[in-house]
C-alpha cells in the first residue's frame, strides 16, 4: 500500500524539528516540494568510524557494526521517537506476572534472505549464538545477562526464561547488537558469517572488499519495517556503497564534491559550513545511553574526597568551552543520561562555574598550600589530575574542551595532565587504574545504562581488564536502587527509582556532564527520507530515495 | 684492488668476470636474508615490548568482554602461554616457510591482506618518486642555467617544498583543487584522477629534498676538472651538462632514492589516511594501534623486501651511470 | 655505495674560516632569522610577553588584527605568543633529533668505514636493516612503548634519521681514506688516530653540515606528523607541529591557525639550510 508523500515529508520534518529542539540550532533546508519517491539508484555512505572487523554485530558489538548492520538485520522490537517500544519482528509480547518469563508473538510472514523461515526456532538459535562464549559477543552477551533459556512454545511464540525480572529486556532487544540472523547462516564458520551475515532487512550484503567498501543491494522480498517507518514493501534504493573515510576534512570534502551522499561523525566546523550550503542537510541524532561526561576516579586521591571533586567541577568553565568550540551544534548537558532518554534527570544548579567556591572547598579539604608554579599541594604532594584522552574517540573539538577545562582548573590550583593516547594504550591506562579523570562514551538504549556505569559490580574488571564503572562509585544505596529498578515492571516506579539514582550520582559530584554523545549526519539534499532509528540513533536507508 | 684484467686472454677474462658477478650476487643474497631475519626479529620483539595481553587483540580488541575461558582458549591456540623465545622461534619458523600467519583483528590471512594492499602503495610510491625526480631535475637544471636569481628562487622553492608536512600539504591541495577549483576528487575512488593529489602530496616534499641534493652535486660537478677539460675540448654546453655533469650529479640522488622509497612508505601512512586509499601505510597504522602483531610483521617484511629490491635496482643503475663503480 | 665518494679530488681543508668573503643578502637575512629564533627559544617572554596558555573562549577564531597579530585559535589563545613560545620545543626537537641522528650516524659510520671489512660488512647490513624499516614505524613503536611527549618524539625522530647519516658518513669516510693526502700523512709516519682526527674526520664531516641543516627542518616536520597522528606533544604545549595539526581541522574557516606555525617551520628550515650552506662554502673556499 503506497504511503502518501505527505507522510514522508512529515516524518523528515518531525525528525528535523526534534533535532532543532534538542540542539537549538537552525537548520537550512530546501523548501521545494519533493514529489513521489523514486525507485532505483546507488547511494554512497561514508563512515568516519573504524571499519568493523566483522559485519555480524553478535561478535563483539560496537557502534560501527550497529551503523551498517541496521541496513540488513532487524531486531525483535524497535523504539519510536517518543521512547515507546514498538513491534518489529515481534508483533506483541507478554511478561508473566512474576516477570520471570516473556512470551513474544512473532510475525509469521517473514523469511530471511537465504530462504529460511523466521520463526521461534530462529530466535532461539540467535539467543544461543549470543550467549555462546565462542561467539565472543560483548554487548549482546551483557544485555542478555538475566536470560537463562528460551523455549519455542509454538512456531510463532518464543518464551524467554529469566533468572530474575528484567525491566530493560525490551530496550536491550531493540538494539542492533541483538538483531536476528538466519539460523542456517549462523551455522556457517564465523569467518563466513562475519563476511556476509544473513538477515531479514531491507538490504543484503553483496560483497565486502576489506579496507575499501561494503556493497549492499536491495532485498526485493522485504516487507517487515518497524511500525514507525514511512512506507512498507521493498526499499527504494538499488544499491548502497558503504565506505570508510577516517579523516573528517576529507569526508566532508567528499560530500561537498558529490563523491559520497551521506557522511556520519560530522564535526562542528563542517556542520557550520553545511548550514551555509543549500546542497547539504544536517541530521542531528544524539545517541542514547549516557551523556558525554568526565568521570572522576573516586577510588584514589585526590578525587576520593567529594570536596575535591566538587572543587574541580566548580573550577571548570564548560559552558563557554562548549559554546565556542561546538559553535551551537552541541547543547550543554547537566545530566548523566542522554537527552533522548525520557527518564533523564538534569540539574544545572549543581554544575555552576564558581572558582571562588572551588578555592574554598580546596582549603577545607586540606589543599591550602600553593607551590611555586601555582598548583595546590598537601603534605608535599601536588594536586595532580591524570587525564588520559583517547584520540580515536575524542574529536578535536572535544580535546579542545578538555584543554580549556585544564586551563580554568589551573587557575584554582589543579594540575591537569592530558595524555593523548591511542585506543589500546588508553584502555591499558584505565585497566591499570592509572587515571584520575576520564571521558568514556557508553551507548545503550534505556536508563539501564546507569546500572552498567554506576553499580559497584561494574568495578570488577573483565578478564581483559576492562570495567565500565570508571567513576568507581561504590555506594550500597545506589546499588540497591539500581537492582530494584532493574526488576520493577511498573514504568513510573522505574522512572522514580532511576531519578533517585541520578540525583545521588549528580549530588556526589562523581561526574561532570558535557553534552550528549554527538551523532551528526550530513546528507546531500537530493537524498530524501533518510532517518535514524530511535533505538541507538543509527541511520536507516530503508525510506531513503534519490531525488535526481 | 682488482688485478689488471688486461693480462688475461678473453675467455678467461669472461669467466673471471662471471665468477666475480656470481660471488657478488651470493654475498648480496646472504646479506638480504640477514636483513630480513633482523627485521623480523626486531619487529617481533618491539611489538612484544608494548604492554598488554596479546590475546586481547584477537578477541575483539581492548575493552572487550571476553570471558576468561575465551582468553585461555586463545592463549593456548596461539601459543601465547609459551615463553617469548619459543614464540619467537615459532614465528621465525612460520616466516621461513612463507607463512605470514593470520591477522588477530581482521579475520584474514596476512599474506592475502598484505598483497591486496601492496599494489596501491607501491603504485603511489613509484609515481611519487618519478614525479620527485622530474621536478628535482627540472628545478636543478633551470636554476643552474638561469643565473643567480633563478638559482636562488629554485633553491628557495626546494627548501620550502622539503619543509612541508604531508598532512598539511594534502589538506591544502584538497582545499585548492577539490573545493575551490573542483577539478579533482578529494578522495581516491579508483581511477587516475584520484591518484593525482596523493602523488603530488608525496612527491613534492621529496622533490624538494632530492633537488637540494642534486643541486649540490651538480654545482660541484660543474666545477670539477673533467668538466673543464670537456669544455676545453669544445663540447657543447648541453653535452657538458647532460652527459658529464648530470651523470655525476645524479649519483647521490640515485643512492638516496633507495632511502627515499622507505620514507615514502612513511608518508603513505598519512596520505592513505587522508585520501581514504587502501594501502600498506594505513594497514600498518591500524595494526600498530590494535597490537595486531602478524600484520605488523607482515607489512614490515614486505617493505623490507621492497627496499632490498630497490637497493639492488639503484646499485645497478649507479653502475650503469658511473663506469668507475663497475670495477670494484 | 654513495655517489658522494666520487667527487673530484680536492685539496683538504686546513683553515676553518675565511676572512675575505662578504656576506650576501640571503645569508644576512638567514642569520637574522636564526638569531630571532634562538632569542624566541631562550627568552620567549621578551618577544611575546603574553601567556601562551591563556584561554579566552569567547574570543576564539579571531582573524589577524591589531590586538592579535596572528589571530587567535579555537580556545582564544593568541597565536603569535604561542608560536614564539613554541620555538623552544620545535627547535629542541629539530636540533636534538638531528644531533641524536648525527651522533649515532657518526659512530656507526666511522665503525663501518675505519675498522676493516668484516665490521664494515656487518654494520652495513645493520644499517640496511634500519633503513628497511619505515621511519614512521620506528617512531610509532617507540612512542607507543614509552608514551607520548616531546622527549619521546625527539628520540624517535632521531633514531629514525640515524641510518641515513651513518650511510653517508661511511661512504664519505671510505672516499676520503683513499685520497692522496691521507696517503701522504701515512707515509710521513702519523699514527692512525692522528690521521683520523686531523685529516679524515674534518673532511668527512663537512658535507654533513649541509645535510644536518636540511635535517633540522625535516625533524620538525616529522614531529608535526606525529602530532597529527595524535602521538606528539601533550596539550596544551604550544609546539608548532601540534598547532599545525590542530589548525588543519579549521583550515577553510580559520587559515591563520595553520598558516603561521607552518610559516615558522618553513622559515626555520630555510634559515638553517642557508646558514649551513654559507658556512660550508666558506670552509670550502678557505
Amino acid at each position: 500500500m503506497p504511503t502518501p508523500i505527505r507522510r514522508v515529508v512529515a516524518t523528515t520534518a518531525g525528525i528535523v524539528a526534534l533535532g532543532l529542539l534538542i540542539t537549538g540550532c537552525t537548520a537550512t533546508g530546501s523548501n521545494e516540494p519533493v514529489g513521489e519517491p523514486r525507485n532505483g539508484g546507488t547511494l554512497t555512505y561514508a563512515s568516519g568510524d573504524a571499519e568493523p572487523s566483522c559485519l555480524d554485530p553478535h561478535v563483539g558489538g560496537n557502534f560501527p557494526q550497529a551503523l551498517i548492520s541496521a541496513q540488513y538485520l532487524e531486531s525483535l522490537v524497535s523504539r519510536n521517537v517518543d521512547g515507546q517500544i514498538i513491534p518489529w519482528l515481534a508483533k506483541s509480547w507478554e511478561p508473566s506476572d512474576n516477570g520471570l518469563t516473556w512470551d513474544f508473538t512473532l510475525r509469521d510472514d517473514v523469511t530471511f534472505t537465504d530462504g529460511t523461515q523466521f520463526d521461534a526456532a530462529a530466535v532461539q538459535a540467535n539467543i544461543a549464538h549470543l550467549q555462546d562464549p565462542t561467539t565472543l559477543s560483548s554487548t549482546g552477551y551483557l544485555a542478555l545477562g538475566k536470560v537463562t533459556g528460551t523455549e519455542a512454545v509454538s512456531p510463532t511464540v518464543v518464551r524467554f526464561t529469566l533468572s530474575e525480572p528484567d525491566s530493560a529486556l525490551l530496550e536491550s532487544l531493540s538494539q542492533p547488537w541483538l538483531a536476528i540472523e538466519s539460523p542456517a547462516a549462523l551455522k556457517r564458520s564465523q569467518d563466513e558469517n562475519c563476511a556476509a551475515p544473513v538477515g531479514t532487512g531491507p538490504f543484503v550484503v553483496k560483497s565486502w572488499v576489506k579496507q575499501n567498501a561494503v556493497t549492499l543491494v536491495r532485498n526485493d522480498d522485504y516487507d517487515s519495517p518497524p511500525t514507525d517507518a514511512a512506507h512498507t514493501g521493498p526499499a527504494y534504493l538499488d544499491t548502497i556503497i558503504w565506505r570508510f573515510i577516517p579523516d573528517s576534512a576529507s569526508r566532508y570534502a567528499a560530500l561537498q564534491s558529490g563523491e559520497v551522499d551521506v557522511i556520519d561523525n560530522a564535526q562542528p566546523d563542517t556542520i557550520v559550513q553545511a548550514a551555509q550550503s543549500d546542497s547539504i542537510e544536517h541530521l542531528d541524532s544524539p545517541r542514547p545511553g549516557a551523556s558525554n561526561r568526565i568521570e572522576f576516579n573516586s577510588s584514589k586521591a585526590p578525587f576520593n574526597d567529594v570536596r575535591v571533586r566538587e572543587a574541580f567541577i566548580r573550577s571548570a568553565n564548560v559552558d563557554d568551552a562548549v559554546s565556542s568550540l561546538f559553535q551551537g551544534t552541541a547543547t550543554r548537558s547537566y545530566s548523566a543520561l542522554s537527552s533522548v532518554e525520557a527518564t533523564a534527570v538534569s540539574d544545572p544548579s549543581i554544575f555552576k562555574f564558581d572558582p571562588a567556591a572551588a578555592r574554598k572547598l580546596l582549603d577545607d579539604a586540606g589543599w591550602n598550600e600553593t607551590d611555586s608554579d601555582g598548583y595546590r599541594i598537601k603534605d608535599g604532594v601536588r594536586l595532580s589530575v591524570e587525564f588520559p584522552v583517547s584520540t580515536n574517540q575524542s574529536i578535536p573539538a572535544e580535546q579542545s574542551v578538555f584543554e580549556q577545562i585544564q586551563a580554568t582548573a589551573k587557575d584554582t590550583g589543579f594540575e591537569v595532565k592530558l595524555a593523548p593516547l591511542d585506543l589500546s594504550s588508553w584502555y591499558a591506562a584505565l585497566a591499570s587504574n592509572d587515571y584520575d579523570a576520564v571521558s568514556a562514551p557508553y551507548t545503550k538504549v534505556g536508563p539501564d545504562v546507569l546500572r552498567i556505569l554506576y553499580h559497584s559490580d561494574s568495578i570488577v574488571p573483565a578478564p581483559s581488564g576492562y570495567f565500565a564503572n570508571l567513576a568507581q562509585v561504590n555506594d550500597p544505596a545506589v546499588d540497591e536502587l539500581l537492582t530494584e529498578a532493574a526488576r520493577t515492571a511498573d514504568a513510573d516506579t522505574r522512572t522514580s527509582l532511576y531519578a533517585e539514582v541520578q540525583n545521588r550520582i549528580l549530588d556526589g559530584f562523581y561526574i561532570l556532564p558535557l553534552y550528549d554523545q554527538q551523532n551528526h549526519y550530513l546528507v546531500r539534499s537530493d537524498v530524501v527520507g533518510m532517518r535514524t532509528l530511535p533505538t541507538v540513533a543509527v541511520p536507516t536507508l530503508y525510506d531513503a530515495w534519490l531525488n535526481r | 684492488m682488482a688485478e689488471p684484467v688486461s693480462r688475461h686472454p678473453a675467455t678467461l677474462r669472461g669467466r673471471l668476470r662471471f665468477a666475480r658477478t656470481l660471488r657478488r650476487l651470493a654475498v648480496r643474497l646472504a646479506g638480504a636474508v640477514f636483513v630480513l631475519w633482523a627485521v623480523a626479529t626486531i619487529t617481533f620483539f618491539a611489538v612484544r615490548l608494548i604492554p598488554g595481553d596479546p590475546a586481547l587483540a584477537v578477541l575483539g580488541g581492548p575493552g572487550s568482554q571476553a570471558s576468561p575461558e575465551a582468553l585461555a582458549a586463545v592463549s593456548a591456540a596461539y601459543g601465547f602461554d609459551q615463553s617469548v623465545f619459543v614464540q619467537y622461534l615459532a614465528q621465525l619458523g612460520r616466516l621461513a616457510t612463507g607463512d605470514l600467519g593470520r591477522s588477530y583483528a581482521l579475520n584474514m590471512e596476512v599474506g592475502p591482506l598484505v598483497l591486496s594492499q601492496l599494489g596501491g602503495t607501491v603504485l603511489l610510491a613509484v609515481l611519487a618518486l618519478i614525479l620527485a625526480w622530474v621536478l628535482a631535475l627540472a628545478l636543478a637544471t633551470w636554476s643552474t642555467r638561469g643565473g643567480t636569481v633563478a638559482a636562488r628562487v629554485g633553491s628557495g622553492l626546494e627548501i620550502i617544498a622539503a619543509a612541508l608536512p604531508h598532512f598539511w600539504l594534502a589538506t591544502s591541495l584538497i582545499v585548492v583543487f577539490s573545493i575551490w577549483i573542483g577539478v579533482l576528487p578529494p578522495i581516491s575512488t579508483g581511477g587516475v584522477a584520484g591518484l593525482v593529489l596523493p602523488v603530488l602530496t608525496l612527491g613534492i616534499p621529496l622533490a624538494g629534498f632530492l633537488g637540494q641534493v642534486m643541486r649540490e652535486s651538480l654545482l660541484l660537478a660543474l666545477e670539477s676538472p673533467f668538466v673543464l677539460s670537456a669544455r676545453a675540448r669544445g663540447e657543447s654546453e648541453r653535452g657538458v651538462r647532460w652527459i658529464h655533469a648530470f651523470r655525476h650529479a645524479s649519483l647521490p640522488a640515485i643512492s638516496l632514492s633507495g632511502w627515499a622509497f622507505g620514507s615514502l612508505i612513511s608518508g603513505a601512512v598519512v596520505v592513505e589516511t587522508i585520501f581514504a586509499r587502501p594501502g600498506l601505510g594505513r594497514t600498518l597504522l591500524n595494526a600498530v594501534t590494535l597490537r595486531d602483531v602478524p600484520v605488523v610483521i607482515g607489512v614490515v617484511m614486505v617493505v623490507a623486501v621492497a627496499y632490498i629490491v630497490m637497493t639492488l635496482a639503484t646499485d645497478a643503475l649507479s653502475r650503469v651511470v658511473d663506469p668507475r663503480l663497475r670495477l670494484s | 655505495m654513495s655517489g658522494l665518494e666520487v667527487q673530484a679530488d680536492r685539496a683538504p681543508r686546513s683553515r676553518p674560516f675565511s676572512r675575505h668573503r662578504r656576506p650576501r643578502a640571503a645569508e644576512t637575512i638567514a642569520a637574522v632569522l636564526a638569531l630571532f629564533l634562538v632569542l624566541a627559544a631562550v627568552l620567549p617572554d621578551f618577544l611575546a610577553p603574553g601567556d601562551p596558555l591563556g584561554i579566552d573562549p569567547l574570543g576564539a577564531f579571531q582573524s589577524p588584527n591589531f590586538t592579535h597579530a596572528f589571530g587567535t585559535d579555537e580556545s582564544g589563545r593568541d597565536i603569535y605568543t604561542r608560536v614564539v613560545h613554541g620555538t623552544q620545543y620545535s627547535l629542541v626537537i629539530g636540533v636534538a633529533a638531528t644531533a641524536i641522528g648525527l651522533s649515532l650516524g657518526i659512530v656507526l659510520g666511522t665503525l663501518a668505514g675505519m675498522l676493516g671489512r668484516i665490521v664494515d660488512f656487518t654494520v652495513n647490513r645493520f644499517l640496511e636493516v634500519l633503513f628497511a624499516f619505515p621511519g614512521l614505524l620506528l617512531a610509532l613503536l617507540f612512542i607507543v612503548i614509552f608514551g607520548p611527549g616531546v622527549a619521546t618524539a625527539t628520540i624517535a625522530v632521531g633514531i629514525s634519521t640515524a641510518p641515513g647519516y651513518a650511510r653517508i658518513i661511511r661512504a664519505q669516510l671510505i672516499s676520503v681514506r683513499g685520497k692522496s693526502f691521507v696517503e701522504a700523512a701515512t707515509v710521513l709516519g702519523r699514527t692512525r688516530w692522528q690521521i683520523l682526527l686531523r685529516h679524515i674526520l674534518p673532511n668527512t664531516l663537512a658535507p654533513l653540515f649541509v645535510l644536518a641543516t636540511l635535517g633540522i627542518g625535516q625533524a620538525i616536520v616529522w614531529a608535526a606528523t606525529l602530532s597529527y597522528l595524535g602521538l606528539g606533544a601533550e596539550p596544551p604545549t604550544a609546539e608548532w607541529g601540534a598547532m599545525l595539526s590542530a589548525g588543519r581541522t579549521y583550515i577553510t574557516s580559520a587559515w591563520w591557525m595553520s598558516f603561521f606555525p607552518g610559516l615558522f617551520i618553513v622559515l626555520t628550515a630555510v634559515s638553517a639550510t642557508v646558514l649551513g650552506r654559507s658556512i660550508d662554502k666558506r670552509m670550502r673556499h678557505a
